[in-house]
């Protein structure tokens, strides 16, 4: 108790030790007039009644330190000092202290810019109570481990397991046609649907009136209820809280606010963020694929399940029960379910399943600007280390006065550690410059009218990350100086300004550092155009199409509520009246459009090609498909290789056709023609379709994958709501976006348009604006590091220089020529940098297969890579040894002896 | 603290404690040189040098919370700290000089003690 109390006076008594130390001397001070004053009484004078009293007090400057001693923590005051006479000694050097805090701010800033990628990618925790018990519970098959669940599933799940304390769904945030009031023209809003127990489940509290009830998700099509977003809310209708029990339209149809979420819930996704949220009862207003039946078809599979584990059951005890599931589900349903799993994921098995590839861009980054804080420490501990060399006297000093070993080190260190917080704060703000340029890329990165917002921030994870790597590397730059120095030699470091023990332990030690930051420089280089090559092959490979001249407009006839005859009737006296206007060449409607892949709902097309002896475990296989008019091939100069593309003449009423791409004709005719051969669609008892074209492949989702497998069906024969009009123009297509629109009015006054831009903008935006995004990161990184490793290069080398002048200056005197004394000082700065590009090499070589790994799918060595970056790391580093190598080839000898 | 060589004021130090507490108890609250007046009175000029050691001893007691003190007019009417026994103090003081008389006790009773005793 005493000890405690104690305690937190001394604390106390830090804090306020200013005051105490004015107390203290008032005290002393009152304490010798008292006794002077007796001391006069008794009959002396009044010089010796104080010079006694003096006496008799004792030392004050001793008791003082006893006093203080009692009263606060030493060790806590000796850091103070340290700081203090850091901060001087410091400042002393400003341009010294300046570069370095300049160089850990670039390396620590650039980790934690990407740091907070990855944060959202992978760490952030779901915006719920207890998140870390929600789970994604998701089915498996041949194709993939990470497919959803159908409704019918769903129910099954959410009944006939007990291991979750709450199964949920939700169907992907799909674009709504919404209208706050029936006269006003629909505009695209991002809609989720979810199950009426989503919010419960999850633990959300609505901020306003409340969630779903779960009857409202029990009859289909009975409960038309809203829940709006924080973000909606806040900015469609200014944070007004009468909006609860009003009607808004959704697709047309009207649905009644009965709640908004709380701002601490953007929603589960990690960039989108849903406008509202409507039960999965109401899923007919917003199906996409009016031939299905959402709520019976099993193999429907368009929800994403999330439970809740009950408390007690462990994560193992869960899998067990879903692998029995997902085994009776197989066997009540063989045509559905026969080879399909279920697996259940964390959300950090999730964000970092392996056919995702965004978190795999934000561990590349991460670990690449790992490697600049490498090079920025290495480059901090060399400059230290020259720095400890002229300071060897004061050292000296030091430690003959009796400083200790221990507080010397501690001196030093703390140096480093102030040099770390001064990089770690500047680093915090280039991280927030950072992350401020990722948002402002949003428009960029986001082409479209869905609610998505680049997620990356500086938060607190961010923060005490940047503080942990900023110790971590004070101590990585300081240790080594630190230690060196606190080892000087007494009688040398005192005889002269600068002790000269070229030890060779010593020397080595700085080479070291030079290597390191030469070969990680070129790692980081390598690293680079390796990105951007890889971009590069990936995009010129199959995306062969022409992109200019081309206008694109979608429409969505469900957001005006047609009926299926209206769409067709819309549809037709459209593309007939586009193909009419002046200046359009050709004009064609597709389901969705090549490299477009945020901005369409991409069908895969169950069959099986007839007569083909299908695997025992599986009825179809699948492939992505499109369905397109008769001028698609034309318009988008898609080359057809053999027979023919489709023809007017296709209608709903004549034999059924497809076109495939060449991959896909290989794939399943690999020795014979796939002109004339059948598929039939959904399995080998579905309806008969020929194939009458071959067209050549091309990269159809994005540019980065493999092209795949791919199956064109007119539209004619399979009609679609959602259609995008694409219009090959003369030249520049924009002129023609007025004409288009004037149609679209007069067809309908209140039919929206939907993406509205020129085919090569949306290309450039999906397939070289993004990745140009990750280029320009990653080439930023390369050439930070290159320029440190330069000025470490440089400086370490003129350090040397400036060391050996009068060696120099004795060969020079003794006979040597300027040229060996050049080629002395070259081959030594030539010899470190062949050592740091061999090393280099390795370690390029070893991110290139993580990168074609994680990102590119490819194999095989990039040799022209290596051949741009090698000579180009090798002429600049070069250069920054000869320029200190040549003075010391122009050293004068008779200056040189003079020199010290 | 320098000399490590053992005098009577370094014998007295532990005990100062003490003797402030019984002061305090006895004359009420003083200020500092006030106490070291009093101890020096009754010790006999034990306590004459190093007064100043008093006050490091009296800010250990303030931080044990056995005294208390706070800013008061001395009697040349000048601000003066003055110290106060706390109640804790007091039974501080109980126990020590409990302690101190056995201890006492027990080492006058060695000091009496004859050869023929040993034996």
């Amino acid at each position: 108790m005493k000890s405690l109390r104690r305690f937190f006076s001394r604390l106390f008594s830090f804090a306020t030790r200013r005051v105490q130390e004015d107390r203290l001397r008032e005290e002393i001070a009152e304490h010798i007039v008292l006794q002077t004053s007796d001391n006069i009484r008794a009959g002396m004078s009044r010089f010796e009644a104080r010079r006694q009293a003096l006496i008799k007090f004792g030392g004050v400057e001793s008791m003082k330190e006893e006093h203080r001693a009692e009263r606060g923590f030493i060790l806590l005051e000796n850091l103070l000092q340290d700081i203090r006479f850091a901060m001087r000694s410091l400042s002393r050097t400003s341009g010294l202290t300046a570069f370095v805090v300049l160089m850990l701010a670039l390396g620590l800033g650039m980790t934690a810019g990407t740091f907070s990628m990855l944060d959202a990618l992978i760490f952030r925790p779901y915006p719920v109570p207890n998140s870390s018990g929600v789970l994604t519970l998701v089915s498996t098959s041949h194709d993939s481990g990470y497919e959803w669940f159908s409704y019918r599933e769903y129910l099954d799940l959410r009944d006939k397991t007990s291991s979750f304390s709450g199964v949920t769904a939700n169907a992907d945030m799909q674009a709504v046609g919404f209208a706050a009031d029936p006269s006003a023209t629909p505009r695209v809003k991002g809609g989720m649907m979810v199950s009426g127990n989503y919010f419960r489940v999850l633990g959300v509290e609505p901020h306003l009136g409340r969630s779903f009830r779960e009857d409202e998700d029990l009859v289909p099509g009975r409960n038309p209820v809203v829940v709006l977003g924080p973000d909606f809310w806040m900015h469609e209708f200014a944070g007004d809280p009468s909006i609860l029990g009003k009607t808004v339209r959704l697709n047309g149809v009207e649905f009644t606010v009965i709640g908004v979420a709380p701002e601490t819930f953007p929603g589960m996704l990690i960039f989108g963020h849903p406008d509202f949220y409507m039960p999965l009862a109401m899923a007919r207003v917003f199906s996409t694929n009016p031939q299905k039946s959402f709520f019976e078809n099993r193999d429907d599979r368009e929800v994403l399940v999330r439970a809740r584990l009950k408390p007690g059951i462990t994560l193992q005890q869960a899998r067990n029960e879903l692998d029995v599931f997902a085994a009776n589900l197989a066997r009540d349903y063989p045509q559905f379910n026969r080879d399909r799993g279920a697996a259940i994921h964390t959300q950090f098995e999730m964000r970092t399943r392996g056919d995702d590839v965004n978190w795999k861009f934000g561990v590349i980054f991460v670990v690449l600007s790992l490697s600049v804080l490498l090079v920025a420490c290495t480059n901090v501990a060399g400059l230290l280390l020259s720095r400890a060399r002229t300071r060897t006297r004061e050292v000296a000093v030091r430690l003959a006065i009796g400083a200790g070993r221990l507080r010397l080190v501690r001196l030093l260190l703390t140096e480093s550690l102030i040099l770390a917080s001064f990089g770690g704060l500047v680093g915090v703000a280039i991280a927030y410059a950072i992350t401020a340029w990722f948002q402002s890329q949003q428009s960029v990165i986001f082409m479209t009218d869905l609610p998505f917002a680049i997620p990356f921030r500086v938060n607190t994870r961010v923060l005490i990350a940047s503080l942990a790597l900023s110790v971590v590397s004070a101590v990585v730059c300081g240790l080594v100086p630190a230690l060196q120095s606190s080892r000087t030699d007494l009688v040398n470091g005192l005889k002269s300004t600068e002790a000269d023990l070229p030890s060779r332990k010593r020397f080595w030690g700085r080479n070291a550092l030079v290597v390191a930051q030469v070969s990680t420089s070129l790692m980081l280089l390598t690293a680079s155009f390796l990105m951007f090559r890889g971009f590069q092959h990936s995009v010129l490979d199959g995306t062969g199409f022409a992109k200019n001249h081309l206008l694109m407009v979608s429409f969505d006839p469900r957001l005006m509520q047609y009926n299926p005859s209206q769409t067709k009737q819309f549809y037709k006296q459209l593309i007939d009246r586009v193909r009419q206007t002046p200046g359009a060449r050709s004009a064609t409607l597709t389901q969705n459009v090549p490299l477009g892949a945020d901005f369409f709902d991409w069908d895969v097309l169950a069959f099986a090609p007839d007569g083909f002896q299908m695997p025992p475990d599986r009825d179809h296989f699948t492939s992505m498909m499109d369905a397109a008019d008769e001028a698609y091939f034309e318009t988008m100069s898609i080359p057809i290789v053999r027979g023919r593309g489709f023809l007017a003449s296709d209608t709903a009423d004549t034999p059924r056709i497809a076109v495939v791409n060449e991959q896909f004709a290989k794939h399943y005719w690999p020795s014979s023609d796939a002109l004339g051969q059948h598929i039939r669609l959904d399995n080998s008892a579905g309806p008969l379709v020929e194939i009458v074209g071959v067209a050549q492949t091309i990269k159809v989702q994005d540019a980065f994958g493999k092209s795949s497998d791919f199956v064109y069906l007119p539209v004619a024969q399979h009609p679609r709501d959602r259609m995008t009009l694409l219009v090959r123009s003369e030249r520049d297509p924009l002129p023609l976006l007025q004409p288009v629109k004037d149609l679209v009015h007069t067809l309908d006054p209140n039919m929206p348009v939907l993406h509205t831009m020129t085919y090569e903008d949306l290309y450039l935006n999906q397939t070289v604006r993004g990745p140009g995004i990750a280029i320009k990161l990653v080439a930023a990184m390369g050439i930070v590091g290159l320029l440190m490793a330069v000025a470490g290069l440089y400086g370490v080398i003129a350090f040397n220089v400036s060391r050996r002048t009068r060696e120099f200056g004795i060969r020079i005197a003794i006979g040597a020529s300027s040229s060996d004394v050049l080629r002395l000082v070259l081959g030594k700065g030539i010899l470190l940098v062949a050592v740091g590009v061999v090393i280099g090499l390795v370690m390029g070589l070893a991110v290139e297969r993580m990168m074609n790994a994680m990102l590119f799918n490819s194999g095989g060595v990039d040799y022209l890579a290596y051949a741009v970056v090698l000579p180009a790391l090798f002429t600049v580093t070069v250069l920054a040894v000869y320029v200190p190598a040549r003075r010391a080839s122009r050293i004068a000898p008779t200056q040189a002896l003079r020199y010290e | 603290m320098s000399a490590p060589s053992k005098t009577k004021a370094d014998v007295l130090q532990g005990t100062l404690a003490l003797m402030v507490l019984k002061t305090l108890d006895v004359l009420g609250p003083l200020h500092g040189y006030g106490i070291a007046r009093r101890i020096e009175q009754i010790s006999g000029d034990l306590l004459a040098v190093n007064q100043g050691t008093l006050y490091p001893v009296l800010l250990k007691l303030e931080q044990e919370g056995a005294i208390s003190s706070e800013w008061g007019a001395s009697e040349n009417n000048r601000r003066a700290r003055f110290y106060q026994l706390t109640r804790a103090g007091r039974k501080q003081l109980e126990t020590e000089s409990q302690d101190w008389q056995q201890t006492a006790t027990i080492i006058a009773r060695f000091f009496q003690l004859k050869k023929e005793d040993w034996t």
